[in-house]
C-alpha cells in the first residue's frame, strides 16, 4: 500500500507537469467559482443576518383618534393578542408619543417650537412574530369590527395604519435576484472548470496510454489504473479551493469592518465557525468537482 | 489433466462482413506447447484476444485457467489477466524504463511488494540471459533482446500460462530460434505455452502440438505437427 501512494502522487506530479496550461485553467476556473460560492454563501448570510434584523423591527402602528373608547380600544388589543401570529401589542398613549417625538426631534427644535398642542395620536404598536405575514396580520385588523371605531380617521381607516411592508418585500425580492444571478453564474464557472478537467485528464490519458495498455495486459486493477488521473482531478481542485479560502478571509479581513461601520445599527459578524463552515464548503465541493471532472474523462477516454 | 483452455462453439463476428472465428472447439491441457498458426486474417490474434477477455466472443464458451470467460465479471478481469502472461511482436515497452523497470513494472502495478521486485525481477532477467543488460533502455537493445526482456515481464508473475502473438514476426530466422527454445524452456517449469505464428521453419522444426486456421474454421489439429500450408 505504500509503494501504492508514493506511486500514485508520483504519477499525478508527472502529469501536472506535463499538461501544466491546461491545469492553470483547470485550477483558475475552479478557483473563481469555488470564489463566488464563498462569497455568496458569505453575503448569503450577513443578508439573512439584516433581514432577522430588520424583520425583528417590523411592527405594524394603528393610530387611534382623539377621545376613543377605552373599550374598544382594549377589545382591539386583546384581539390581536390572542392572534399566533403577534408577538406583542403596546399601547402608545398622546403623551407618550409626544414625549418620543421630542426625544426624535431633539437636533431641530424649531419644529417642536411650531407645534400647536399634541397632534399626535395615539397608537397599538403590534409586533409579529414573523415579518413576512405582515399582509395578513393587516388584513385581520381592516376586518375587525371595532377597527374603524377607533380609527385615527374612520372615514378611511387604511390610512390609520401604518407598516414596513414594502422594505420587508423588497429585501426578499433582491435576494431572491441575487441568489438566481449567482447560481447562473457558479454553475456557468462549474461547467467551464468540469470541461478543463475533463481536457487535462484526457490529455493525461494519451500521454500515458502505452503504459495503460501494459497495465492492462498485466492485470491491474481497474481502480490501480483509474487512481492517478482522479487524484489529478482533486488535486486540482484542491488547489482552486485554498485559493477560494484565502481570498476570502482577505476579502472578509478588508470588506467586514467598513461594513459593520456603515450599518452599525446592525449586529454584524463573520465569525470564526462561519469562516469554517464556508471553507469546508469550498474544500468539499472542490473534490466534487475534481471528482467529477476527473470521472468524465475517465468515462469517455479510459475503457477498462 | 485439467484443461487449461477449453473453447466450445467459439463464433466471434466483427461488425458486418465474414467471421473471424467460426464453430471453433479447441481444448489445451495444463503444460502444452501449442502452435497456432494460419494465414494473414485467418484469426489468430482473434482467437488470443478471446483468451486475453479483450474481446467476447458472439457465440459459445471458453474457459482459461479455471475462469468461464462468458461470466467473468469485467472487475474481475485483471485477476484473470495476473494468470496469464502475454508477449506480441512489437514488444510493448516502455521506452523511458530500463529492461529492469519495464519487468519491475508489471509487479508495482499489481501492488506486489518491493521485496518480492528486487529478487523476482533479477532471476528472470538471468532465466532470459540479459543479466548484463539490465540497466540498458530498449533502444540500445537489440529486437531480439528486446523481445526477451517483453517475455521476462510475461514471466516473471510465474502464470500458468503464457500466450505469444508472433513473437518472432520481426526477428531473423537465428534470433527466432533463440526466442523460441526460451519459450520452450518456460514451458518445461509446467508453464503452458501457446503461440500463434506464420513461422514456418519454426513450426517445422519444433514438432508441437498445431492448432491451424483458414477463413476463422479449425481445419488441422494435429500432436507433433508441421506448419502444413503450401503457400
Ligand atoms: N477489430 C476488428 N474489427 C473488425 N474486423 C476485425 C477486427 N479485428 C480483426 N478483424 C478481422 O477479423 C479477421 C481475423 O483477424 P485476425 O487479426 O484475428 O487475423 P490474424 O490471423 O491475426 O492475422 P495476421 O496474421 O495478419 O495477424 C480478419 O478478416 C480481420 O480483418
Ligand atoms: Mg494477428
Amino acid at each position: 500500500m505504500t509503494i501504492s501512494l508514493g506511486y500514485f502522487l508520483r504519477e499525478s506530479a508527472i502529469n501536472f507537469r506535463r499538461n501544466w496550461v491546461m491545469t492553470l485553467g483547470a485550477v483558475i476556473t475552479i478557483f473563481l467559482s469555488l470564489l463566488l460560492v464563498g462569497v455568496s454563501v458569505a453575503t448569503g448570510y450577513v443578508v439573512t443576518e439584516i433581514v432577522k434584523d430588520v424583520e425583528r423591527k417590523v411592527e405594524v402602528q394603528i393610530f387611534l383618534k382623539d377621545g376613543f373608547a377605552e373599550e374598544d380600544m382594549i377589545e382591539l388589543q386583546q384581539f390581536l393578542s390572542s392572534d399566533p401570529l403577534v408577538a406583542s401589542v403596546d399601547y402608545t398613549s398622546k403623551e407618550e408619543a409626544l414625549a418620543k417625538f421630542k426625544e426624535q426631534m431633539k437636533e431641530s427644535p424649531e419644529i417642536i417650537e411650531q407645534m400647536e398642542g399634541n397632534p399626535l395620536p395615539a397608537s397599538l404598536d403590534v409586533k409579529l412574530v414573523d415579518a413576512r405575514q405582515v399582509e395578513v396580520v393587516v388584513a385581520k385588523i381592516k376586518s375587525n369590527p371595532t377597527f374603524p371605531r377607533v380609527a385615527d380617521k374612520p372615514d378611511n381607516p387604511e390610512e390609520s395604519l401604518k407598516y414596513a411592508k414594502q422594505i420587508v418585500n423588497r429585501l426578499f425580492a433582491l435576494t431572491r435576484v441575487v441568489r438566481i444571478v449567482e447560481i447562473v453564474f457558479i454553475a456557468m464557472l462549474a461547467i467551464v472548470s468540469l470541461i478543463f478537467i475533463n481536457n487535462t485528464i484526457r490529455l493525461a490519458i494519451y500521454a500515458r496510454r502505452k503504459e495503460i495498455g501494459i497495465m492492462r495486459l498485466v492485470g491491474a486493477s481497474n481502480w490501480f489504473i483509474r487512481t492517478p488521473f482522479l487524484l489529478e482531478g482533486v488535486f486540482q481542485a484542491l488547489i482552486g479551493a485554498t485559493l477560494a479560502i484565502l481570498t476570502i478571509v482577505g476579502l472578509e479581513r478588508a470588506i467586514m469592518p467598513k461594513l459593520r461601520e456603515v450599518l452599525s445599527f446592525l449586529d454584524l459578524s463573520l465569525g470564526g465557525t462561519v469562516m469554517v463552515q464556508i471553507s469546508l464548503i469550498l474544500i468539499g465541493s472542490g473534490i466534487l468537482i475534481g471528482l467529477m471532472g476527473s470521472g468524465f474523462a475517465l468515462r469517455r477516454y479510459l475503457k477498462v | 489433466m485439467p484443461y487449461m483452455i477449453s473453447m466450445r462453439g467459439v463464433d466471434k463476428f466483427y461488425a458486418g462482413e465474414k467471421p473471424a472465428l467460426v464453430d471453433v472447439n479447441v481444448e489445451i491441457e495444463q503444460g502444452e506447447f501449442v502452435f497456432l498458426v494460419g494465414h494473414s486474417g485467418s484469426g489468430k490474434s482473434t482467437f488470443i484476444k478471446l483468451l486475453l477477455r479483450e474481446i467476447l466472443p458472439t457465440r459459445g464458451t471458453i474457459v482459461v485457467a479455471g475462469q468461464d470467460l462468458m461470466r467473468l465479471k469485467s472487475w474481475k478481469v485483471p485477476y484473470l489477466r495476473r494468470n496469464i502472461g502475454c508477449v506480441f511482436q512489437d514488444f510493448k515497452l516502455l521506452p523511458n524504463k530500463t529492461s529492469y523497470e519495464n519487468v519491475a513494472f508489471a509487479l508495482e502495478v499489481i501492488g506486489r511488494s518491493r521485496h518480492v521486485i528486487r529478487t523476482q525481477v533479477p532471476e528472470v532477467l538471468r532465466l532470459v540471459g540479459l543479466e548484463d543488460k539490465m540497466d540498458s533502455y530498449p533502444d540500445e537493445l537489440s529486437g531480439g533482446e528486446q523481445q526477451r526482456v517483453s517475455i521476462a515481464r510475461a514471466f516473471v508473475n510465474r502464470p500458468p500460462l503464457l500466450l505469444a502473438d508472433e513473437p518472432t514476426g520481426n526477428l531473423d530466422p537465428q534470433t527466432s530460434l533463440g526466442i523460441m527454445s526460451l519459450l520452450s524452456r518456460i514451458n518445461k517449469t509446467g508453464t503452458t505455452v501457446l503461440v500463434a505464428t506464420h513461422d514456418r521453419e519454426m513450426v517445422d522444426s519444433m514438432r508441437r502440438r498445431v492448432i491451424a486456421l483458414e477463413n476463422g474454421k479449425v481445419i488441422r489439429d494435429q500432436d507433433r505437427g508441421v506448419y502444413g500450408y503450401d503457400d
